[in-house]
């Protein structure tokens, strides 16, 4: 099975300006994440992926297509909510939901009948003869979601899906998309600044950097990896974390004592405890932790992002 | 996606034929122009010269009824090409703030809110975009220019008799071409400006600009530079210079209305030079997304 979308090579040049640089990488999670600071080319990747910019170099492929020559078959296909205010204000929202229904080819009945139901879905059944210039932000971001299902897509692009919500909006709208995402007909892919929402959604996430892949990792498989991580805080004692690493640890010390242990399957927490007892170090404070999705984040934007490789599991172990 | 379980549900039923999706947006166009009255009434009030024409006709054909009317003989003038001009000429001024009161607003809408990355989201080009919407004006001028100047001569034809039709049939071509070109003229303008200004009173405003200020400016250039070729940029004038030559008016009656000013071919290489003016200008700015070039 075609990965849900793959890069190869992709580059995007606007104006003078390189945004996207030689891209590589495959993503097939079920909703993907993607993440960068601002100008890193997020959006723009997006916008390659819909075919509103055409790579200088490369291609991009979706569901095994390549973008540019099967550009119709795959709008058809795709579902999209961007990330500015796009709507048509003097229209009632169904209107509207019926109307992007028919242009992505669903014959009149069946778009009045979907437009109804999606707009049911989101939430804002009893809005929906409302005109669209007169919904606040939340009812706004909801209606542009509920466009962009109403076609039943099998991929859905959201940009920037909780911006401009409250907390109970925002939950709202992060509930919707994981139950988009569990019904396994439909694979989404988020853009957002907002490493939380990406972390309580996606099972993948691609990290860009300049127009780079910082990152590409699964959080499904690191969520599920058996890996150990401990925070210590310990007195000085010299030679503790050479025989911790003697023991097959990686560790790093991050100053005023603090110290980063991974643990390998095959070493117990008493083999620590007695390391420490060897070197008279006292353990002040212990403290088991994976890595977050931010940590993820902070080590791609500080490290040097990958022109043409992926750096799969950046989590798994590496401190 | 069933209501009562609001659940999401993909959509595996039937879909229209690509080549048609762009008559959604006509249709969706045709529909939100109409739900404004003042403009179904001014779209009623179109077909009013048509009724007259008719009217006129069916007086000039029916002796009874000129005896009724009590003006006999002395109704004025001939239903000829020259006829015809006028009758075209008088619901092309009409289509025209048809055109400039709804054309606009069809794109501007669309651009205030950023909805077109949208539509071009979906499986349409943006030639497709255009042409659903560029179908609304032509439906329109369509229903108010040719389609009743074609009723008007087959009336016309079927009240004279046979001969009159194969003798005359070159102007039923003249009316279609004649109309066709001001109708893709007027549509074009109309959306090239609305997706350069992006404000459909402003865009309005420019359209009426290009067909009233710049033959005002011509003018002038002509006194100043004391020459014609200023009438160059007199859209409507060179339209009536294709019209007068399609409608076949004799040299005297084209001198007489001023017709001659520029040769033909200068008055086609106007139009043109519009024409693919507007094409450039739809094709750099009609896009889902900008870009600022540095």
């Amino acid at each position: 099975m075609p990965a849900t979308i793959e890069m190869q090579n992709l580059t995007v040049q606007l104006g003078s300006r390189i945004i996207l640089n030689q891209l590589n990488g495959a993503l097939s999670g079920r909703c993907i994440g993607l993440l960068g600071p601002n100008g890193s080319g997020k959006s723009t990747l997006i916008n390659t992926l819909l075919g509103f910019y055409e790579p200088v170099a490369g291609a991009a492929r979706i569901f095994g297509k390549e973008v540019k020559s099967n550009l119709r078959e795959l709008r058809a296909a795709i579902g999209y909510m961007p990330e500015s205010d796009a709507f048509i204000a003097d229209m009632t929202g169904v209107r509207f939901v019926r109307y992007m229904a028919e242009l992505s080819g669903l014959p009149r009945g069946e778009a009045m009948e979907r437009a109804h139901e999606a707009f049911f879905y989101v939430g804002l059944g009893e809005a929906r003869y409302r005109k669209l210039g007169t919904y606040s932000l939340g009812m706004k971001q909801l209606a542009k979601l509920a466009q962009a299902i109403a076609h039943g897509p099998k991929l859905v692009l959201l940009d920037e899906p909780t911006n401009g919500l409250d907390p109970e909006a925002r939950v709202r709208m992060l509930q919707l998309v994981r139950e988009i995402r569990d019904t396994g007909e439909v694979s989404v892919l988020i853009s957002s600044h907002l490493l939380r929402d990406i972390e309580e959604c996606c099972d993948q996430v691609l990290i860009l950097k300049d127009g780079r892949i910082a990152a590409l990792c699964n959080l499904e498989e690191e969520r599920k990896a058996n890996l150990k991580f401990l925070e210590l805080e310990v007195t000085q004692g010299n030679g503790f974390l050479e025989s911790v690493r003697g023991l097959g640890c990686e560790c790093a010390s991050f100053g005023a004592g603090r110290v980063r242990i991974v643990l390998p399957d095959n070493i117990d927490l008493r083999q620590i405890y007695r390391t420490a007892a060897e070197h008279e170090v006292q353990i002040r404070r212990m403290n088991y932790r994976r890595d977050t999705l931010e940590d993820i984040f902070l080590k791609a934007m500080a490290g040097t992002p990958q022109v043409a490789s992926v750096q799969q599991g950046s989590a798994n172990g590496s401190l | 996606m069933a209501v009562y379980k609001r659940t999401y549900k993909a959509y595996h039923g039937r879909l229209t034929p690509a080549w048609s999706r762009f008559t959604v947006l006509t249709r969706y166009g045709l529909s939100t122009l109409f739900s404004s009255r003042p403009f179904t009434a001014y779209t009623v009030l179109c077909f009013m010269p048509f009724l007259v024409g008719l009217a006129y006709i069916y007086i000039v054909h029916n002796a009874a009824a000129q005896a009724v009317l009590g003006v006999g003989k002395t109704i004025p003038g001939t239903v000829n090409n020259v006829w015809f001009l006028s009758f075209l000429g008088f619901e092309a001024g009409m289509g025209f703030i048809l055109a400039a009161w709804g054309g606009p607003g069809m794109i501007t809408k669309d651009f205030a809110n950023h909805s077109v990355q949208l539509y071009l989201s979906r499986p349409i080009s943006r030639t497709e975009y255009l042409l659903g919407k560029v179908s609304v004006l032509a439906a329109l001028l369509s229903c108010t220019t040719w389609i009743p100047a074609l009723l008007l001569f087959f009336v016309k034809a079927e009240l004279q008799g046979h001969g009159w039709l194969w003798e005359n049939l070159w102007m039923a071509g003249s009316i279609l071409v004649g109309c066709l070109i001001w109708i893709a003229m007027i549509s074009l303008v109309s959306m090239a400006v609305a997706v350069w200004v992006k404000w459909r009173i402003a865009a309005t405003a420019l359209m009426l600009g290009i067909f009233f200020l710049l033959p005002a400016l011509g003018q002038v250039l002509d006194l100043i530079l004391r020459t014609q070729w200023g009438s160059l940029i007199n859209i409507t004038h060179m339209m009536s210079i294709v019209w007068a030559h399609l409608f076949r008016l004799k040299a005297i009656e084209r001198q007489s209305s001023g017709f001659d000013v520029v040769p033909l071919w200068a008055a086609w290489a106007s139009l043109l030079s519009m024409c693919a003016a507007c094409f450039w200008l739809l094709d750099r700015k009609l896009r889902a997304r900008e870009v600022e070039r540095s």
